[in-house]
């Protein structure tokens, strides 16, 4: 890179390195500076950036802004200084970008961020130390890479930036829209602060449009409506709603004149995962991106969307929150209508704002949205990478509403900050982000006059804390090292949630961060790295660098922490410093909890927009809680958009202060304490099952889902996310109880206890007995599908517990099918699958059906799983019969016994029937060998054994041995022992319904043969003989 | 693009009269490979067109033996239409079949779309069903009939284009080609109600 390789004159060093540390400054929140020298920095250059003590800067920094600019020239002569500023915000430089661009992963981001952010840190130590040769070379190993990168950007069309100096692109970059950024320029200032305070304040054209859906996003409209708004709008303003035509949504786009007509409408293609405009092979993750593509780019559009002007020019979130709240009033208000012209002198702000920004973001789209992705791919990386450069991470800690609340209560009307944004910089230091607004030059260079003091006073302190203890930092990182800076992701990470900067406000919490860093601060201290990260300790530290001692830094966990400790203190510039530190903790709380909590995040940068609470009455724990959606909002955007959603919607469930967080709050306490108010197990899952369709109707109606869920998901998505929601928020909560409630209405009303006998029963079984006629599993295959029976019970989606049967069925299908080639239906499977239930002997799988057959979405028990589902709950409720089918069946032939033998008795004469001809009753004798016979009738039911007659005689004749003892059957002249299973009274019924009437008598006497027995039969007379 | 219109069609017959057979040759015959693969015979899918309507048949396949009886009617339930096959070599599965018929009169859904199938045409040496029988009695409850071989792949299509055809169109207003469909013999059926 030609741009002042640094080559070593002293005079120029200050010149270009100001500008580069300039990125790198901005980019490294986490970096530090001391935190003593922080607060006093912040007074002095806070209350007006008036002109500080220090040397004069002034020059220098001018100077420093030229040549970034030139720098920036060199390789495309266009925006990439912006790219790079960007990348610097967002990513890191080249290494960092790329990451972005190709592999996106969100961590490598922050970590580049972080170790960029080191870099500067020492950076700015080296340059106190001036003219260290390793120091220039490290510059210009920076030059040259931005130099690559630019070359490596795909340029867009420069036309859209109109006369726009090449320096305000760099603007657009970062979302300039005031001096902060020429401050941040000045180089000696303290970077950071003045920096942090600029950043804080940029919105990104995604911001503008996820603020202010309410406007443009105006689903219920008609094409009549629709037309009317726009006509009276310049052209490129648009409106997005729903055709009733064509039943699609499309974007209507006011057309100028020449088009003949008004508008032009456009329709956006909805895939399962995806949106994109008819006839455009660019697909977006949401409404969102789309339209902010569109506002950069044209593609399949005659020119590129543009927002309207106050929209595109409001500074704060609140102004753009205002302009929301009216709605589609807006158009028609006043507020519509300021002209678009060149904004007033004390606002940077221009209208063609918008485009530089739109340029820059149509320029990452350039390398990124062309290529339209499959869903598979969506899945596990973003839809628009591009787009994903807008991070919510950046444009949501920052929001001014809650600086300007939290930090100067008494002194500012929140909503006032954007005016008075110059004067108090916001506490957090927010890296860059795209945005639509770029400082006009003058502008910033002034203000990086005034934010002159400052650094020089910094400088001084951190000068003095370098020149004391580092002598010299270690040979300026190469690109290779770049490569290393992202490595460690997980570190930088860290770092940037590691920004806490009271400890002792949050013990707990500082403690569980650091436990978590030290890991990875281990691996950040290794020794490549280690003399960049050293230098930015130095520099940072509270304490005197100079009692540090290299051994020291080693422990990458304490450098970590101090990093944190000395980006708050930067932030906390003018402010009460205990504020920032709440949002702070909070904001690594949540994303402790998020990267804990979330195994399976994919990379998705979703524009979630937090709700904005009404910020009147701030209390703390409500800031907390913003706070923690935010950043959660933060790490929520690398998960897809229908996760981002449904985490959303989990969120949103827990947050009592909305309607459907109470809905289902108390549902779910209800429920968990009033265990008597449901009949049964059925009665309690359905009011749950219709709990949550009601939910979800209440949900994709109401507008409590901001933005509107249809901008995010595609439409035929909506129920499907929603059920997911309903089940995260509603079923997870309660499946504890219900397993609870729905075990114990089993163990009450005894069915598992008919089920366990009756599983019992049925695993004796052999196969055919149960009219199975196909292969069967064999052990291990049974074990798989317990297994797999196991896992479900841990799910309480009622959805992944069907995946998990239809598995076991699958395997059962195999097993049937492998062994034979041939296909089988339900003839041969529902006895297969009852019979392999029945193997399996699980209780649990008595509820586990009733909890999907009751809680599963009704409209997939149509499908697959529902049909897998009904079989199994038919193959349950069989064995559960079971016992009762065979008695049936026994009863029936008993019947018909009966019948039989009623039928006889009114053929053939017969005398009345005695008691014992009655279904329950045994007439038995009793022969003793000394007492003779006895007779007694006992009650015998059908279906009792030998056995136990023999054990009831033995105790109704008083028997003293009764193992000498069994009964007999006497009939035709012969005896017979009876054996132990058999059942008399069937015997009976059988020997009755012979069609010759026979004599018999049932004997209990003494095994052992004896001639008594015909005593017993001269004896025995009075055995009624039917 | 046409919507999809998912269609639950429930099959009864007596075991072994080749329930799970003509389905598996309804949905497999045709070549769309692309059809996702259910995991088993027992539920199959396979989807036609029809008019402007694209129609997938979850096919739900019912275990004929009698003591798996008493669950049809969870199978049945929510059917748009009915499969009920007989085999025209067994007289008793015939009657099997009126005890169905009867039972989704009764207990069926309303509107149900009822079509009877004389399999194993192909065996017609060996009938014992006429199909006069069956023809009558289809007329008289206003079923559609027709016989078929899974075996030779006879009929067999045809059976799912009559069903799909006295499937009511969504939307009433656009019933163009429906007015005209008229399947066979079969016209009686009144079910055309827009659900």
């Amino acid at each position: 890179m030609e741009a002042e390789p640094g080559g070593g004159s002293g005079a120029s060093l200050p010149k270009f390195v100001p500008g580069l540390i300039n990125f790198l400054v901005r980019v490294s929140p986490p970096s530090g500076q001391s935190s003593q020298q922080q607060p006093s920095s912040s007074r002095s250059g806070s209350p007006a950036r008036a002109r500080p003590p220090g040397p004069p800067v002034a020059p220098a920094s001018r100077t420093c802004g030229r040549r970034l600019r030139e720098v920036r020239g060199v390789g495309s002569g266009d925006p990439t200084p912006c790219v790079c500023t960007q990348c610097l915000g967002v990513t890191g430089v080249p290494a960092g970008l790329q990451e972005v661009f190709g592999v996106r992963r969100p961590e490598s981001r922050v970590c580049s961020r972080a170790s960029l952010g080191e870099m500067s840190a020492w950076t700015m130590g080296t340059r106190s130390l001036d003219k260290r040769g390793s120091f220039f070379k490290l510059i210009d190993t920076i030059v040259s890479e931005i130099g690559e990168l630019k070359q490596e950007m795909v340029q867009t069309d420069t036309s859209l930036e109109n006369g726009l100096e090449v320096a305000t692109e760099a603007h657009s970059m970062v979302r300039h829209k005031d001096d902060g950024y020429s401050m941040e320029k000045d180089v000696k200032s303290c970077p950071r602060d003045s920096g942090y305070d600029s950043l804080s304040n940029r919105l990104s054209i995604l911001d503008r449009l996820l603020h202010t859906h309410p406007i443009w996003l105006q689903l219920s409209l008609s094409e009549e409506e629709a037309i009317e708004v726009l006509q009276s709008q310049p052209p490129g303003i648009f409106l997005v709603h729903k055709s009733t035509k064509m039943q699609k949504k499309v974007l209507s786009l006011r057309l100028p004149y020449e088009f003949g007509a008004p508008l032009k409408e456009f329709a956006i293609k909805e895939s399962t995962y995806t949106f994109s405009l008819e006839g455009s092979g660019i697909s977006f993750a949401d409404l969102f991106r789309l339209v902010a593509f569109y506002c950069i780019s044209r593609d399949v559009l005659p020119f590129t969307l543009k927002l309207p002007y106050a929209i595109s020019t409001a500074k704060t979130e609140t102004q753009l929150e205002e302009l929301a709240q009216l709605g589609l009033n807006f158009w028609s208000s006043p507020a519509d209508n300021k002209p678009p012209n060149p904004p007033p002198p004390h606002r940077p702000l221009s209208s063609d704002g918008v485009c530089p920004a739109s340029r820059q973001l149509c320029l990452i789209n350039g390398v990124h949205s062309i290529k339209t992705r499959t869903p598979s791919e969506l899945e596990c990386s973003q839809t628009n990478g591009a787009l994903c450069f807008i991070n919510p991470l950046f444009l949501k800690v920052h929001s001014q509403d809650l600086c300007g609340g939290l930090k100067r209560p008494g002194t500012r009307n929140p909503n006032a900050n954007g005016t008075e944004r110059p004067r108090s910089p916001p506490p957090r230091p927010p890296p860059p982000t795209i945005n639509s607004l770029h400082t006009s030059p003058q502008l910033s260079r002034t203000a990086a006059q005034e934010s002159m003091p400052e650094t020089v006073n910094h400088n001084k302190h951190g000068n003095v804390a370098l020149l004391g203890t580092k002598p010299t930092p270690i040979p300026p990182p190469r690109l290779k090292k770049q490569a290393s800076f992202l490595e460690a992701e997980g570190n930088s990470a860290k770092t940037l949630t590691g920004g806490r900067p009271h400890p002792s406000l949050e013990p707990g919490l500082e403690l569980e961060l650091e436990l978590e860093l030290e890991p990875e601060s281990s691996t950040a201290g290794n020794p490549g790295r280690a003399p960049p990260a050293e230098a930015p300790e130095n520099c940072t530290r509270a304490q005197p660098a100079s009692s540090e001692s290299q051994p020291l830094w080693h422990g990458g966990r304490q450098r970590l922490s101090d990093m944190s400790i000395s980006t708050s203190s930067s932030d906390s510039l003018e402010f009460d410093r205990s504020m920032p530190l709440f949002g702070y903790e909070a904001d690594t709380n949540s994303s402790l909890e998020d990267y804990e909590g979330e195994s399976d995040q994919e990379t998705m940068a979703p524009p979630i927009k937090s709700k904005k609470k009404r910020n009147s009455n701030f209390v703390l724990p409500k800031l907390v809680k913003s706070q923690l959606r935010k950043m959660s909002g933060v790490f929520s955007s690398f998960m897809t958009p229908e996760k981002r959603m449904v985490r959303r919607i989990a969120e949103l469930s827990r947050d009592k202060c909305t309607y459907f967080g109470c809905l289902v709050q108390d549902y779910v306490s209800f429920l968990q304490e009033n265990k008597e108010c449901h009949m049964s197990s059925t009665d309690l899952l359905q009011t749950i099952r219709q709990f949550m369709t009601q939910v979800k109707n209440y949900l994709s109606q109401s507008s409590e889902l901001d933005p509107p869920i249809e901008s995010l998901i595609p439409e035929d998505q909506i129920d499907v996310v929603l059920e997911k929601a309903m089940h995260k928020c509603i079923l997870k909560p309660l499946k504890g109880h219900v397993e609870t409630m729905l075990k114990d209405f089993h163990m009450a009303d005894g069915s598992w206890k008919q089920l366990k006998e009756n599983l019992q029963l049925v695993r004796q079984r052999n196969p055919q007995e149960l009219g199975v006629f196909a292969p069967t599993p064999d052990f291990v295959d049974v074990e798989k599908i317990k297994v797999k029976f196991m896992t479900m019970q841990k799910m309480y989606s009622p959805e992944k517990k069907v995946m998990l049967l239809l598995r076991v069925c699958k395997l059962i299908y195999t097993v049937m099918e492998n062994n034979s080639g041939r296909m089988y239906g339900a003839d041969d499977f529902l006895p297969v699958l009852t019979y392999v239930i029945a193997q399996c002997d699980m209780l649990e799988l008595d509820t586990e059906i009733e909890y999907m057959m009751e809680l599963l979405d009704p409209s997939l028990l149509h499908g697959e799983g529902g049909y897998y589902l009904t079989s199994a709950y038919g193959a349950l409720s069989l064995i559960k019969n079971f016992q009762e089918e065979q008695a049936a069946r026994l009863l029936s032939s008993e019947t018909r016994d009966t019948l039989r033998q009623w039928h006889k008795r009114r053929t053939t004469n017969r005398t009345i029937p005695s008691v014992d001809d009655f279904q329950n009753y045994l007439r038995v004798a009793f022969q003793e060998v000394n007492s003779g016979c006895t007779g007694k009738t006992l009650l015998v039911r059908p279906y009792i054994t030998t056995e136990d007659v023999c054990q009831l005689c033995a105790e109704k004749f008083k028997v003293r041995d009764p193992e000498e003892y069994s009964l007999f059957l006497f009939v035709d002249e012969t005896w017979q022992q009876l054996a132990e299973d058999t059942y008399p009274q069937k015997i009976k019924a059988e020997l009755h319904s012979r069609p010759q009437p026979h004599i018999f008598h049932f004997v209990y006497k003494r095994i052992k043969n004896d001639p008594y027995g015909v005593v017993f039969q001269n004896g025995e007379e009075n055995i009624p003989i039917s | 693009m046409m919507a999809i219109r998912e269609l639950k069609v429930c099959l009864l017959g007596d075991t072994g009269v080749g329930k799970s057979s003509i389905v598996c040759r309804f949905v497999q015959d045709h070549f769309d490979h692309n059809i996702s693969p259910t995991i088993g015979a027992s539920f199959m899918t396979k989807t036609v067109p029809c008019g402007n309507e694209l129609h997938k048949f979850l096919i739900w396949d019912t275990a004929g033996q009698e003591r798996f009886h008493s669950l049809a009617p969870m199978y049945y339930r929510g059917s748009a239409a009915a499969v009920i096959v007989y085999d025209i070599t067994k007289q008793d599965s015939f009657h099997t079949l009126k005890k169905w018929v009867k039972e989704l009169k009764e207990h069926g859904p309303e509107n149900i779309v009822m079509a009877i199938a004389g399999n194993k045409c192909d065996l017609s040496d060996i009938r014992e069903v006429p199909l006069k029988d069956a023809k009558e009695y289809a007329e008289s409850i206003g079923a559609l009939v027709v016989e078929t071989s899974a075996k030779n792949a006879i009929n067999i299509e045809e059976l799912f284009q009559g069903i799909s055809r006295q499937i009511p169109p969504l939307d009433p207003h656009e019933n163009g080609n429906n007015g005209a469909v008229k399947l066979g013999k079969q016209a009686t059926q009144s079910s055309r109600r827009c659900c």
